[in-house]
């Protein structure tokens, strides 16, 4: 081979490699991913938060799967893994802890910070209200949780991917300031864009949202009224003095309506489609029965075994005992089985009921001899909700057990007509429970796991490998991480003993 | 047939024939015969002088080439014949005009340690002149027996690969090279056909269960295949760049040979009976129930615990008993009732392949049909494969060559695996008086409460329904192609372009019949809607396309030069759809036009591009030492604008110590090879993890449109990932080759790893793309191969032994980061237990609860009689301590025995089968404590009461004792070491004398048996088990044991 040739082939083979090496930084451009932007307009992400965040807290993940049988509600006759409280451990709590976090807090913040940046209060105020109505849930539900130093993934600072636990008493006091800001700055808002039909709750109708916010404010104020009378107080004062008002009827309720398309149904109903392990719990059943209670065939079907009878069966029984209950408990009312019901986040029933404790307690400017009308409202805007007509109610509200006592007896008729009225909200009902030790009659059963009703759940076994120094300083601070610990606004109740029965308040096993 | 045949290849034949060369005044021609020891014909072998001129050997092994008179000036030249699985042979020719004959005798080369082998690139290249690891299966080998996955071919046969298959027919097959690698990628190695990458896609069920619906690489008929090359690992492969860290492996197809035109046919039968074994070993004292009670209404707790799918019920009495048979049924056990689901599974294989050529061209076509009925009820595999392979000589410079394969897969009700898809989880779940010849008679009947007719209807369906009217289907259309021209600018220097592309389409389906209990979308209570189906699409391609100049030259009569460089592009296209519905409106219609809830819809499209130039040089001095260096620069798309690029380098050296100093040799010492190598391998990142971005829901909220953002938090920054790995190897021949060992040691570190890192969800995120990490993995391994007895007569004994042992260790992870789940799967498939990099632990950590135990004794800590779930640990790791394989093979004339047992000693499995068998007290060893009773004796656990402190007393039932390990883990992981009696084999070269009757030129028929023996100390599975080739391994659950296979294997050449 001549020299010319072998030139011929070097050049050839140079200027291929060359090719390849021209365009290389080129080829890049082909990473841009066709499938999914980059940005997306604030309304359908906030569509996404509501939609989630409810489906959560008050559909078959949490609410179904553990708070219905703590607050005994329901019971739980096949399999009654829930029933005896094995769900509320660590290995079981992932789906209640990681998912609240990536879902809706995430995709909410993202909408607020896109409206505050953009001077938008109708778009972050609704963000913050649903933000804080789920954190709340979460906190209440462990403790201690990450909240200050959270959702900052993706902002790059240090130490924002394994998050420090804030004190639930610091959570507290941000809920109370997030609050505060939009309720002000609603309260200033002229001209601000509104989230429009994307808002599935109030369509953009930012007065409900202050609505939503005042009421919100007053829920969390009276959570802390035991250990922080004082804080508690002043923020009640702040919802109740809003110009914006507190919800006070069945029109004003945050509602989502689930579609009932087969793909967005209500959680409870879509759960029924497959499962029937469910029946009234015994503890539920005798409070309504104990008052002949309107709501009951409402909330209840009859035993298939007797067509006349309502009757719950005993929580956590073993799994031999409980699957003897089948035909003789109540399933749930045919309601429940309706895949459009809607998801009320807060009633009427329940600010009412808030309006009477502060007022039985001289909290918020209310005074005690105002009690027993926001009583009486509250009861009546749950029977409305429920569809039971005014004169039952009205009979109702003077049954013996039921006619409001005022004091100490008062304070326990309102704690236990909200017990009621919180039916389909397992989480409330549950945390209620523990601030007010009503019903008195929540005693764990037989084959539960421990011997008394958990406080709480444990925390996520995964959040030990994954963000373990920041779980293990807030078991610390918080003195354990089991059923029984207490949360910051769960201590013996010596601002208000009036709760305090003969009884334990701990739900302890006879 | 066979006339068509003769048409097609004669059309090949046609644009190809040219005028031999005439043989001018003066020239040589050179011919001879090669024969092997036996002094049989062997085709195929090249023969060739220096300068590159040669020719093949035909059937009857003659060869014959010219050497022009310009070329011949009486000097002495080396002639050298030499075929893959012989050792070359090299003589001393004179050159002069006239006829020169030369015969060759080529010894067989069963040591592998000398002999011509594939290596990277598709090269053909002295063994002995390699300066890394690399083991050659032929086609022999790989067809011994049949099994449809070509990878179970494998298994016991290479060393230092770890190969894991699911045990459901038409399942994937795992194939992992010297540990794993990588955190987050594939561990799975690079496969090559005829110098074209090919898809080694997984296609088996996600980490959890599912369907399992096989590798794509199994869609290569094994027929087809001439020699299988396994680099392995990094120092082998790294000039194939991105993905050679996990090792490669080079296939070449079979080709047509020089026939002088005439057609040579072989066809291969395969017959194989396929039948369940290793199943459960089940209770029959007790059935269906809980705490001794039982009474069926309607199976959905309309009776007494007849929701209830455990067997902890009444003790089998005889006595009548209300069943879902009857109101009055005897209660007895039906101890067959799971074996008997199964039925004996058929597979019928044929291959027929014709093949021949002149001296410029030559063609092959193949065509093989495959047909399984399965073991499961209604499962059917059927596989369609063809090849054609063409070459084709363009007078002296130009040489074409291409292949084509066709490959269509279809597959009917595969068997699932786990939780909610498992065929097994109902025979876990179950009723030991179940009589499964009543569900399978009455599968389509309903109850008089309108639910299908089944033993139980609250969690389960009839299994025989599920299998007949709730079909699966999957279909894969496949091709492959490649072309390639080479031409020759000197007798030394050959540049070639070639272009290759794998193509397939995949199609699966899914129909859910009306009242599928485990619907998650409708069901129980909701008749408006009469059934749901899925359908999912994907399209797969990739594109090489390259250009290679290579020089092969003997620079002076010691020093021989080994160098190529070359360019390549790699485009790689994956788009997929589906559509789903949870209900449909007309029963049967299960199509998205009758859907009557509003159908979910997907749809994917990515892309992406690799550019690679690269190039190697090798140096080999007087035959016994060889020093090569590699080089590669890969430009990738998935990588940051202006940080795309990085390089790899290796280099290698080997030494045939005894060539070099002849006096090492001995009787006893007859070959030793010293080598050494290091390497360097980089990998790019899957696409578009480099800037975040809001996810579209599938769905609408109403009419509302839901947006979301990704979870995984993007990485602008992402650098390559890079692989370091050095390996030394010793290869010695003893007693003249009748003994010998290739044996390696190797590390290897893989580092700045790209992971989707798991992060607190607190963050918001659930993951961070991130350069993280280090894997490392030192290892050895050896082949000891040994004839013992090799007589005059003909009777020959071989044995080999393959070992391995390596040992991983996750060094770090991110800064912060102590563990990382492998596959991202969380507690689900292990019901709390996950498999794990842990820093400090090997690869593949099971990580769940413990017992709890009294610090004092060890003994359980038990309260009221029943175990306490103690902290979290690490319980197990996957990885085994060693494996290997033993294969023995005795011939005698034309009779042969063979058989290959496989080891895995060591690593850990977790069985949740064995946790939830004991839960629903169907596993034979859940009798103990109610011998007597339900709840008599009862069991008094051995451990300490924690109340106080002393040795327990307290007696509990069975029942509840078993069930209160739900979720701890500690007692469900297992020693996953076993001994599987792989492969017997007895072959048969039929006699010439019975040939003449068959009209055939050779006939040789084989009876094998696959999987036939089992021992380990896992009970109740098979613990050779994987959901997926994916790296979440070591977990089980409803795993199918695989199936015993008996067969014969006929293979006539017309």
């Amino acid at each position: 081979m001549n020299i010319r040739k072998l030139g011929t082939i070097v050049a050839a083979v140079a200027l291929s490699v060359g090719a390849v090496a021209c365009n290389n930084d080129k080829i890049t451009d082909l990473n841009v991913d066709p499938n999914n932007p980059t940005t997306a307009p604030a309304a359908p992400v906030f569509t996404y938060g509501v939609r989630v965040a409810t489906a959560r807290w008050l559909g078959s993940g949490y609410d179904k799967r553990g708070t219905e049988w703590v607050a005994q509600h329901l019971a739980e006759w096949q399999y009654p893994q829930e029933d005896q409280y094995a769900r509320l451990q660590g290995v079981d709590t992932q789906g209640s802890f990681d998912g609240p976090y990536t879902a809706e807090l995430e995709n909410l913040g993202k909408v607020a910070e896109s409206g505050l940046e953009s001077g938008q209060v109708g778009i972050y105020a609704p963000a913050l209200v649903m933000q804080t109505w789920a954190y709340d849930y979460l906190t209440d539900t462990f403790g201690d949780v990450p909240y200050s130093a959270a959702l900052k993934g993706d902002s790059g600072v240090a130490g924002a991917l394994s998050p420090a636990y804030d004190a639930q008493k610091d959570i507290y006091t941000g809920f109370f300031a997030t609050l505060d800001k939009v309720r002000t700055d609603l309260a200033n808002d002229t001209s601000s864009q509104d989230l429009g039909s994307a808002d599935p709750i109030y369509g953009g109708d930012k007065a409900k949202w202050a609505m939503f916010a005042n009421s919100l404010l007053a829920r969390l104020a009276m959570r802390i009224v035991n250990v922080d009378p004082a804080t508690a107080g002043a923020e009640l004062t702040k919802a109740f003095s809003d110009p914006a008002g507190t919800i006070a009827t069945v029109a004003d309720e945050p509602t989502l309506n689930w579609p009932g398309d087969g793909v967005y149904d209500n959680g409870w109903a879509d759960d029924f489609k497959t499962r029937d392990d469910h029946r009234m719990s015994q503890t539920f059943m005798k409070i309504l029965i104990d008052r002949a209670d309107p709501r009951m065939p409402i909330f209840a079907q009859p035993t298939q075994a007797n067509p006349a009878v309502y009757a719950g069966m005993p929580n956590g029984l073993d799994n031999a005992t409980a699957g003897n209950y089948g035909q003789t408990a109540s399933k749930l009312g045919l309601i429940f089985y309706d895949v459009t019901r809607p998801s009320v986040l807060m009633t009427a029933a329940e600010m009412n009921f808030i309006k009477a404790e502060a007022a039985e307690r001289s909290l918020g400017g209310l005074t005690p001899a105002q009690a027993k009308g926001f009583y009486n409202a509250g009861i009546e805007a749950s029977m409305a909700q429920w569809g039971v007509g005014a004169g039952a109610a009205v009979a109702y509200e003077n049954s013996p057990l039921v006619a409001y006592a005022g004091g100490v007896a008062g304070e326990k008729q309102i704690a236990i007509q909200k017990y009621i009225a919180l039916y389909g909200d397992g989480g409330q009902a549950w945390f209620e429970w523990r601030r007010t030790c009503q019903p008195n009659t929540l005693v764990a059963g037989p084959a539960a796991i421990v011997d008394f009703v958990p406080r709480r759940y444990e925390y996520s076994t995964n959040e030990f490998s994954r963000n373990g120094a920041s779980v293990n300083a807030a078991i610390a601070a918080m003195g354990g991480d089991t059923f029984d610990t207490r949360m910051y606004w769960d201590k013996n109740p010596t601002a208000a003993p009036t709760y305090v029965d003969a009884n334990s308040c701990e739900g302890v096993r006879p | 047939m066979r006339g068509h045949l003769r048409t097609i290849l004669a059309a090949v034949c046609a644009v190809s024939l040219l005028p031999a060369v005439a043989a001018a005044q003066g020239a040589a021609t050179i011919s001879g015969r090669v024969l092997n020891e036996a002094g049989n014909p062997l085709p195929n072998a090249s023969v060739f002088i220096p300068g590159g001129m040669g020719s093949l050997t035909k059937d009857d092994g003659r060869y014959s080439f010219t050497v022009p008179a310009s070329r011949i000036n009486g000097e002495t030249v080396t002639i050298t014949a030499r075929l893959i699985g012989y050792k070359a042979s090299v003589q001393n020719i004179t050159l002069h005009a006239g006829e020169i004959s030369q015969d060759f005798v080529l010894a067989s080369n069963p040591v592998v340690l000398q002999g011509v082998v594939v290596t990277a690139l598709g090269q053909e290249k002295e063994k002995s002149q390699l300066g890394t690891a690399q083991q050659q299966l032929s086609s022999a080998e790989l067809n011994s027996t049949h099994d449809t996955n070509l990878i179970n071919q494998l298994e016991g046969k290479v060393s230092g690969v770890t190969i894991t298959s699911s045990g459901t027919q038409g399942g994937s097959t795992s194939f992992v090279i010297r540990g794993q690698n990588s955190i987050a990628g594939t561990n799975q190695p690079l496969f090559i056909v005829d110098g074209t990458a090919i898809s080694s896609n997984d296609r088996g069920s996600t980490a959890g269960g599912g369907w399992d619906f096989g590798s794509v690489v199994s869609d290569l008929d094994p027929n087809n295949i001439a020699t299988l090359t396994v680099l392995k690992g990094p120092n082998a492969a790294a000039l194939y760049g991105a993905r050679a860290a996990n090792g490669v492996v080079v296939i070449t197809t079979k080709k047509g040979a020089n026939t002088d035109g005439k057609i040579q046919t072989r066809l291969t039968t395969s017959y194989t009976w396929d039948n369940m074994q290793n199943l459960p070993e089940y209770q029959n004292l007790y059935g269906q129930g809980s705490h001794g009670q039982f009474s069926y209404v309607d199976g959905d707790g309309g009776g007494v615990q007849d929701f209830n799918d455990q067997s902890y019920g009444p003790r089998f009495d005889g006595q009548p008993r209300p069943q879902f048979t009857g109101p009055d049924m005897p209660w007895v056990a039906h101890p067959d009732n799971v074996s008997s689901f199964f039925s004996t599974g058929h597979t019928l294989d044929v291959n027929l392949a014709a093949s021949g050529g002149t001296e410029n061209a030559g063609a092959r076509l193949a065509v093989g049909v495959g047909n399984q009925n399965g073991v499961v009820p209604n499962n059917f595999f059927q596989k369609f494969t063809s090849a054609l392979n063409g070459q084709l000589k363009l007078g002296n410079k130009f040489s074409a060559n291409g292949s084509l394969q066709y490959i269509r897969n279809n597959a009917l009700n595969r068997a699932g695996v786990g939780y909610n898809a498992g065929i097994m989880e109902q025979f876990i779940w179950f009723g030991r008086q179940v009589d499964m010849n009543a569900l399978r008679a009455n599968y389509d009947k309903m109850n008089q409460f309108g639910a299908h007719y089944n033993w139980n209807t609250s969690y389960h369906s009839n299994p025989f329904w599920l299998q007949y009217d709730n079909p699966e289907r999957d279909t894969r259309d496949r091709l492959i192609g490649s072309v390639a021209l080479d031409y020759k600018l000197t007798d030394w220097l050959t540049a070639d372009v070639h272009a290759g592309q794998d193509y397939y389409s995949y199609n699966q389906e899914q129909d859910v019949a009306a009242q599928n209990v485990s619907w998650a979308g409708a069901g129980l209570g909701d008749l408006a809607y009469n059934g749901a189906f899925s359908i999912f699409n994907s399209h797969n391609t990739e594109r090489n396309v390259g250009a290679l100049v290579t020089a092969n030259k003997q620079a002076t009569s010691k020093l021989l030069l080994n160098a190529n460089v070359g360019v390549n592009k790699r485009d790689a296209i994956y788009a997929s759809n589906s559509q789903s519905t949870d209900g449909i409106l007309v029963p049967g219609i299960y199509n998205v036009s009758n859907a009557a809830i509003t159908p979910t819809l997907n749809q994917y499209n990515e892309r992406r591009q690799i550019n690679s130039a690269y190039g190697s040089a090798s140096f080999t001095w007087d035959g016994w030492w060889t020093v090569e260096g590699t080089a590669r620069n890969d430009w990738s798309s998935t990588l940051p604008k202006g940080a795309n690029s990085y390089f790899y380098p290796s280099v290698n050296t080997s030494i045939v110590l005894t060539d070099a100093i002849p006096s090492l040799k001995s009787n006893f010492l007859s070959y030793a090879k010293v080598r050494g190598s290091i390497a360097r391998v980089g990998a790019d990142a899957g696409p578009y993890q480099l800037q975040s971005t809001y996810n579209g829901l599938a769905n609408k909220f109403g009419s509302l449109p839901q947006y979301a953002i990704s979870t995984s938090i993007a990485n602008a920054n992402l650098l390559p990932e890079i692989t370091k790995s050095g390996e030394v190897g010793l290869e010695l021949g003893f007693f003249g080759d009748r003994a010998s060992l290739d044996a390696s040691y190797y590390e290897k570190a893989t580092s700045n790893q790209i992971l989707s890192v798991t992060v607190s969800p607190a963050s918001g995120f659930n993951a961070l793309n991130a350069n993280a990490g280090k894997i490392s993995n030192k290892g050895f391994e050896a082949m000891l191969n040994v004839t013992p007895i090799r007589t005059a007569s003909g009777f020959e004994w071989n044995t080999t032994f393959s070992y391995a042992h390596n040992k991983s260790d996750v060094i770090s992870l991110a800064p912060g980061l102590t563990t990382i789940h492998l596959d991202g799967v969380g507690a689900g498939p292990g019901w709390g237990a996950t498999v794990e990099a842990r820093v400090g632990e090997p690869y593949g950590a099971i990580f769940g609860y413990t017992l709890r135990r009294d610090s004092a004794t060890g003994l359980p800590l038990l309260s009221d009689g029943f175990p306490q779930k103690g902290p979290l640990a690490v319980l197990g790791s996957i990885q085994p301590d060693w494996t290997g394989g033993l294969s023995n093979e005795f011939k005698y004339r034309n009779l042969s025995l063979s058989f290959l047992v496989d080891f895995h000693e060591g690593g850990s499995i977790l069985s949740i089968s064995n946790m939830f068998g004991a839960y629903t007290g169907v596993f034979a060893n859940t009798i103990r404590g109610r011998e007597v009773d339900w709840n008599n004796p009862g069991i008094v656990a051995k451990g300490i009461d924690q109340a106080t402190g002393q040795p327990n007393t307290t007696n509990v039932t069975t029942e509840d004792y078993n069930q209160s390990f739900f979720e701890i883990h500690e007692p469900w992981v297992y020693d996953d070491s076993w001994i599987k009696l792989r492969e017997v084999r007895l072959g048969l070269d039929l006699p010439k004398s019975l040939l003449g009757g068959l009209h055939a030129q050779s006939a040789s028929l084989s009876i094998y048996g696959r999987n036939l023996w089992l021992h380990t100390k896992v009970p109740n599975i098979d613990p050779e088990f994987q959901y997926t080739t994916s790296n979440y391994q070591g977990v089980e659950f409803a795993a199918i044991p695989n199936a015993r296979t008996i067969g014969f294997n006929l293979q006539v050449t017309p």
